[in-house]
């Protein structure tokens, strides 16, 4: 009888591990990862956003502790980069909102390729030979106050846009992030500069209206929520997503166009000292599960398998802007803007329009 | 009992004698009993703390790269940059001129306060002797935040104004902006010294002038203001000193115009180049230094000349006092009642106010937006929830613990004749000329890169020790001075009875210094509340304070977040501040 | 063997000769008081002896051992010295009670409690407060302080027992009785002590030896008697009590020696070998010395009493020969007009121009 019923149990446990092939890797992973007991990450994505994505890992994977730090999209590359040269590599996984330093971290080495199950559901322009791999994509686009600007007389295009900031009513009120001081800020425009024929145009309007800039988001929520200015943009839509919903005043627009998208985008590091929480940890983030927690959270999902009523994924956030989404794809044409003189000449043409004259 | 009877001339022979053996005695002091290898081993130690991140820093100004990189080479490309970059001399120029300008408006007004406070029979002088120096106390991330939200563009006061008269008549993003704020602030720290000096003052020169026929102000003019002119001299250079360190104000308020000032001209740095390029933060860290360091040494030779304190909340002048005429009491309290309103009330209150809403400004009835949900976010997010914690943490148990520190350097440093004195002397000037944002980020290597320090990092330690050192200065001088009250015939009679130096530390000093020491650990403590720059890059999980919390969630936007946390902070300012009146604490800038 | 010997001490202040080479000794039961006007080093030369103060030059010696000497630099610490210091302030610890206060001395030593607790009731007893032992500092009057002060410095029997100017911040009629309180104490308990004072009274009183100093020089040593009576000096004849000072030229032809002025002349006796023949010389008269009456005799000089002062416990008389001005005393008011006043040739003493 107990011969039987050990056979019977046998089988069943193949049974199981047959049906689910990937999740019997898992497991191996899950025990391996428990022994270690903690993974640890460098982040640029505010805590509150995903709390609820940490928590869902924690309750599948009890046993590992999440040590979530964000320190912001410099405090990362510099973490990383100091940290490898100290070999006091302190994070598994490097998660960061600036595309090109993660790329210039990649290409110096300081990740490895990671294959993962999940990986399979990310499109090609978010996976970076399996060393980073994106996994959001939030469109770009402009925030606005109701109050000031009515919804109807908000521009829908670039040639709006510019029309718009050369009127009398835009003089004072437009704002924008400086590519001078935020990273994110560099990133949407040098994007725009290679992807449209009118970024310089757009900036010159903007120049004329006497723009005003900024070095992160906080202010320019700010000062569009409390109507100081009408209207920004090249602003993350994800975000102004999330602001609408609690700030009456303030309103989200895309272009009808093309809408830029970026991607938050995660590593797995050289020397980790978590190997296996963190690969544990970034397929979970990949996984549908993961990925619907983030989107709950205002971060829509790179896959397209998320349902609406949780939150955005590819399809309904390319849908929500009016189906031209154009990502910001994961290569290394991130990292030849990087390159000093022509970073030094974006930025003084930049500043030439807008600061002097314009 | 038989001793001779001498006569001068023998006296003065003998004593001839001997000395027509040497012409000068060679002197030799005998330091037998005198700690010496106590002294030398603190002050080493405090030496090597603070000479550890300036070597590292003047090292980084030498090279290429950020040091820890393979392909770092010494090289002069960091100067060479920073010294051709126009935005460098542009920010230089506007610092120079937001510290002149806020030095010119700060020095005249605390002076005048100190008068009216000190010398004249103004009413109220009791509760305004504790309000004025409130601005000291509140950290000016959080006041720069303040003005936003009250005074900025689409501020609940401009608002208000702009409802009556259809414009906003100011503008707070401007240099001027930037050095009107700055100049709110800082009048506590003119009137703080100029008071103490005049405090002391004998009356009867300035009564001679009344009776000659002077009006008070013409008595303040050519009578106090003179006697008390070192301190002027002493306040002009402390001011000129804070405006070249302010980061919190010209990060906020510089941020919508592009204005740049050299400390936040380092911030901009790295953006600029998609790469840390500490190399070139280094080289303007040092140029700060090297702009400051004069003016701190001023403040040294100024204040060896004349040190006093004033007292919260404690007597007037012990002269009598002159007397203002009716209508020169209405405009005195009208005065120092708009500026308190200006430098508290505004930003202060558009915090609290802003903590509480969810929408404001254009078209918007606040009265119908109230939430506590902010506050309450503060809970529920565990780095936030920590960030609280551990700025309490760190200014309670982190304070008193910096307060022994200061307290064991102090006595390093007392009635010490030894050579260690002069390196002590200066290492507690140094740091003071270095901007904390820069120490963080030293520190921030050192413990990267030092073995033994490495397992610290993550923990509250580093911020700790970034913070004793960045409050070293300030520290040790309130610690100084409380050694310096004990009478030295209090130590001489403990060592004539036969105890050794370190038991009359232990049995004498110390418990004498004990209510002294309560009021130092609150000072400590509302200067630990109050820092937000010192922390920012070493900002991690496990290192989370409220200011430098605020400083980085700056980017991701959550301003309801921030301003929940700057409410948290003037909470915990004022409850310090509490403490601090209620012990009668003296107060030293 | 004298419990203290100081051996040409000398100390500068940064260029400032404070003590020129300063030699004393003192013997145990016995009081030393240093006498001098303020800046004469007094106060210098007993901090170099408790070890507050390092000289440059010179050895000192306390007991047995040697606590200073610049030749084998050597320089024990004050609380090695075993020394006894009431200081001019008191200096008692205002954190702390009478009895802890005085107990210190004896903690530091190691002594068992119930010993100390012994001893310490014992001297407050002996000095009237016993009942005092747990006040503070500050609830104690001056002449308590004091008392305080001294047993704190008493207990644990030192060598040498060193008093700063002791008396000076008590009030004129507590002093009086002080000084003799302190006087008998020194010698019943045969403490060696050296007493620093400006005050001659106070020196006189309690001293069995004073040491004059002027400018960081001995000036004399001797009993207070020997100071008083045989002053060496001008400087030490007119720092003592109350005096006339006349000045005018000295002749020692003759049998004695006499200084005379135009139009008055007086005989004295030579206090410094120094004086010589037709050389100018100052004379020193003590008031005290001139007694003043109506009726002529052949050793009194006539003279002119100009007016009387009322002092309360007597006259003060002042007087003119021809150009000289004196000043006496006596218990009578006298009429203005001639008078004949007794000046002993011996009590005129006469020195050099300085």
């Amino acid at each position: 009888m107990k011969a039987v019923r050990g056979l019977m149990a046998v089988a069943g446990m193949v049974l199981v591990g047959a049906s689910a092939g990937a999740y019997a890797q898992d497991n191996d992973l899950y025990e391996k990862a428990k022994s270690e007991g903690n993974v640890t990450l460098y982040s640029a994505t505010d805590t509150a956003q995903v709390q609820s994505m940490i928590d869902a890992f924690k309750a599948k994977y009890p046993g590992i502790e999440v040590d979530y730090n964000d320190v912001g999209p410099e405090g990362t590359f510099n973490r990383v980069i100091s940290e490898a040269a100290a070999n006091q590599v302190g994070a598994d996984l490097v998660w960061s909102s600036a595309m090109d330093r993660q790329m210039l971290l990649a290409q110096q080495g300081l990740f490895e390729a990671v294959e993962l199950p999940e990986a399979k559901a990310i499109p090609d322009w978010g996976n970076f030979k399996n060393v980073l791999y994106a996994t959001s994509v939030e469109p770009i686009g402009i925030i606005f106050n109701k109050n000031v600007l009515a919804e109807d007389k908000v521009p829908t295009t670039r040639a709006e846009l510019i029309a718009y900031m050369k009127s009398d009513e835009a003089k004072d009120k437009v704002a924008a992030l400086d590519p001078e001081r935020s990273p994110s800020g560099f990133q949407f425009d040098t994007n725009d500069a290679k992807t449209t024929d009118n970024f310089w145009d757009v900036v010159a309007a903007f120049g004329a209206a006497g723009g005003k800039t900024y070095t992160s988001n906080g202010p320019v929520k700010e000062s569009i929520d409390s109507g100081e200015n009408a209207l920004a943009f090249n602003i993350i839509g994800s975000y102004a997503i999330e602001w609408a919903k609690s700030s009456p005043s303030l309103g989200v627009m895309f272009d009808k166009e093309r809408t830029a998208a970026f991607s938050r985008v995660i590593g797995f590091t050289k020397g980790a000292p978590h190997p296996n929480a963190g690969k544990l940890f970034l397929n979970f983030l990949l996984s549908q599960e993961g990925q619907a927690e983030l989107a709950r959270n205002g971060l829509p999902s790179v896959r397209t398998d998320i349902d609406a009523s949780i939150g955005f994924d590819f399809d309904s956030i390319n849908e929500r802007v009016g189906g031209h989404m154009q990502p910001i794809p994961l290569d290394e044409t991130l990292v030849t803007d990087m390159d000093n003189a022509k970073r030094a000449e974006f930025l003084t043409k930049w500043r030439d329009l807008v600061r002097n004259g314009g | 009992m038989s001793v001779n009877s001498q006569t001068v001339e023998e006296t003065a022979r003998s004593s001839d004698r001997s000395l027509a053996h040497q012409a000068v005695p060679v002197r030799w002091a005998s330091r037998v009993g005198d700690a010496v290898w106590y002294r030398r081993i603190v002050i080493g130690l405090l030496a090597l703390a603070v000479l550890a991140p300036i070597a590292l820093l003047v090292y980084q100004s030498f090279l290429d790269n950020p040091f820890f990189q393979a392909n770092a080479k010494l090289s002069f490309s960091a100067y060479s940059y920073v010294l051709s970059d126009r935005a460098f001399y542009e920010a230089l120029r506007t610092t120079l001129v937001v510290s002149a300008g806020i030095t010119v408006l700060a020095v005249p007004c605390g002076a005048v306060l100190a008068f009216l406070l000190n010398r004249t029979d103004l009413k109220g002088k009791s509760i305004f002797e504790i309000i004025v120096l409130v601005p000291m106390f509140i950290s000016a991330i959080v006041l720069a935040f303040g003005y936003t939200v009250s005074i900025g563009p689409a501020g609940f006061l401009s608002l208000l104004v702009k409802g009556q008269i259809g414009r906003v008549p100011w503008d707070i993003y401007t240099v001027s902006g930037i050095v009107l704020v700055g100049a709110a602030s800082h009048i506590p720290y003119a009137y703080l010294y100029v008071s103490a000096a005049m405090r002391n003052l004998p009356s009867d020169l300035e009564e001679a002038a009344r009776t000659a026929g002077a009006s008070v102000w013409r008595v303040l003019w050519d009578v106090t203001l003179p006697l008390v002119f070192p301190a002027l001299v002493f306040v002009t250079a402390l001011n000129l000193l804070l405006g070249f360190e302010m980061f919190g104000l010209p990060l906020i308020l510089g941020d919508p115009k592009g204005i740049t000032v050299l400390t936040t001209y380092i911030l901009k740095l790295s953006t600029l180049f998609g790469v840390p390029v500490f190399q070139m933060m280094a080289v303007v860290a040092l140029v700060i230094v090297l702009l400051t360091l004069p003016m701190v040494f001023l403040q040294r030779h100024l204040l060896r000349n004349s040190r006093r304190y004033a007292a919260i909340g404690g007597k007037g002048s012990r002269a009598t006092p002159l007397r203002l005429s009716t209508t020169s009491q209405v405009v005195a309290i009208a005065f120092i009642c708009l500026w308190i309103f200006f430098a508290v009330v505004l930003p202060v209150g558009g915090i609290v106010l802003r903590t509480f809403v969810n929408a404001w400004g254009v078209g918007v009835n606040v009265f119908q937006h109230l939430t506590l949900a902010h506050i309450a976010g503060l809970l529920n997010v565990p780095s936030l929830k920590r960030g609280v914690i551990d700025t309490i943490l760190l200014s309670t148990v982190g304070a008193g613990l910096a307060v022994c520190i200061y307290m064991a350097i102090g006595l390093a440093g007392h009635r010490n004749r030894g050579a260690s004195n002069v390196v002590l002397d200066y290492m507690i000037l140094l740091p003071r000329a270095i901007p904390g944002l820069i120490i963080g980020l030293a520190f921030y290597w050192l413990f990267l890169f030092i073995p033994f320090l490495q397992s610290l990092r993550q923990t509250l330690v580093s911020i700790f020790i970034a913070y004793t050192i960045v409050g070293l200065s300030y520290g040790f001088r309130l610690l100084q001075s409380l050694l310096l009250q004990i009478s030295p015939e209090l130590e001489e009679s403990a060592r004539t009875t036969g105890a050794t130096i370190g038991q009359t530390w232990r049995d004498v000093i110390i418990p004498i210094t004990k209510p002294g020491l309560f009021g130092a650990w609150i000072l400590i403590m509302m200067l630990f509340i109050r820092d937000y720059a010192t922390g920012v890059y070493l900002l991690t999980s496990g290192t989370e304070v409220i200011g430098s919390l605020m400083i980085s969630l700056l980017a991701t936007g959550a301003m309801d977040t921030i301003v929940a946390l700057a409410f948290v902070s003037i909470v915990l300012t004022a409850v310090a501040l509490g403490l601090a009146i209620k012990l009668g604490v003296k107060v030293d800038a | 063997m004298p419990e203290l010997v100081v051996e040409n001490i000398h100390k500068w202040l940064g260029n400032l000769h404070i003590l020129k080479g300063v030699s004393v000794s003192s013997e145990k039961g016995s009081v030393l008081a240093l006498l001098g006007a303020s800046g004469s080093g007094k106060t210098t030369l007993l901090r170099c002896i408790a070890g507050l103060v390092q000289p440059e030059m010179g050895r000192i010696r306390i007991g047995s051992s040697v606590v200073f000497d610049h030749e084998k630099r050597t320089a024990a610490a004050p609380e090695k010295r075993n020394i006894g210091l009431v200081f001019q302030s008191y200096a008692l610890w205002p954190h702390r009670t009478v009895r802890e206060n005085v107990g210190y001395g004896l903690k530091l030593r190691g002594v068992a409690r119930p010993e100390m607790d012994r001893r310490i009731q014992n001297i407050l007893d002996r000095l009237g407060l016993g009942h005092l032992a747990d006040r503070y500092p500050d609830q104690l009057s001056g002449g308590q302080q004091q008392r305080v002060a001294i047993c704190r410095a008493l207990i644990y029997e030192p060598h040498v027992l060193l008093l700063d100017e002791p008396l000076s911040n008590l009030d004129a009629k507590l002093r009086e009785e002080a000084r003799y309180f302190i006087r008998n104490l020194i010698r019943e308990l045969e403490l060696c002590a050296i007493l620093v004072t400006h005050d001659q009274a106070e020196a006189l009183a309690v001293a069995d030896q004073i040491l004059l100093l002027q400018d960081g020089k001995n000036v004399q040593q001797g009993t207070p008697t020997e100071i008083y009576q045989r002053p060496g000096s001008f400087y030490a004849a007119d720092f003592l009590g109350s005096n006339n000072v006349f000045e005018g030229t000295v002749d020692t032809a003759g049998a004695g020696v006499r200084i005379f002025g135009d139009d008055w002349s007086l005989n004295g006796v030579k206090m410094d070998a120094s004086v010589s023949s037709s050389a100018k010389g100052r004379a020193v008269v003590r008031v005290e010395n001139i007694s003043v009456h109506l009726d002529e005799a052949h050793d009194r000089v006539r003279m002119d009493l100009e007016d009387c002062l009322y002092l309360g416990d007597r006259w003060e008389y002042r007087l003119t020969l021809g150009g000289l001005h004196a000043k006496a005393t006596g218990k009578f008011a006298l009429p203005a007009g001639t008078v004949f006043a007794e000046i002993p040739p011996e009590s005129v003493w006469i020195y050099p121009q300085a």
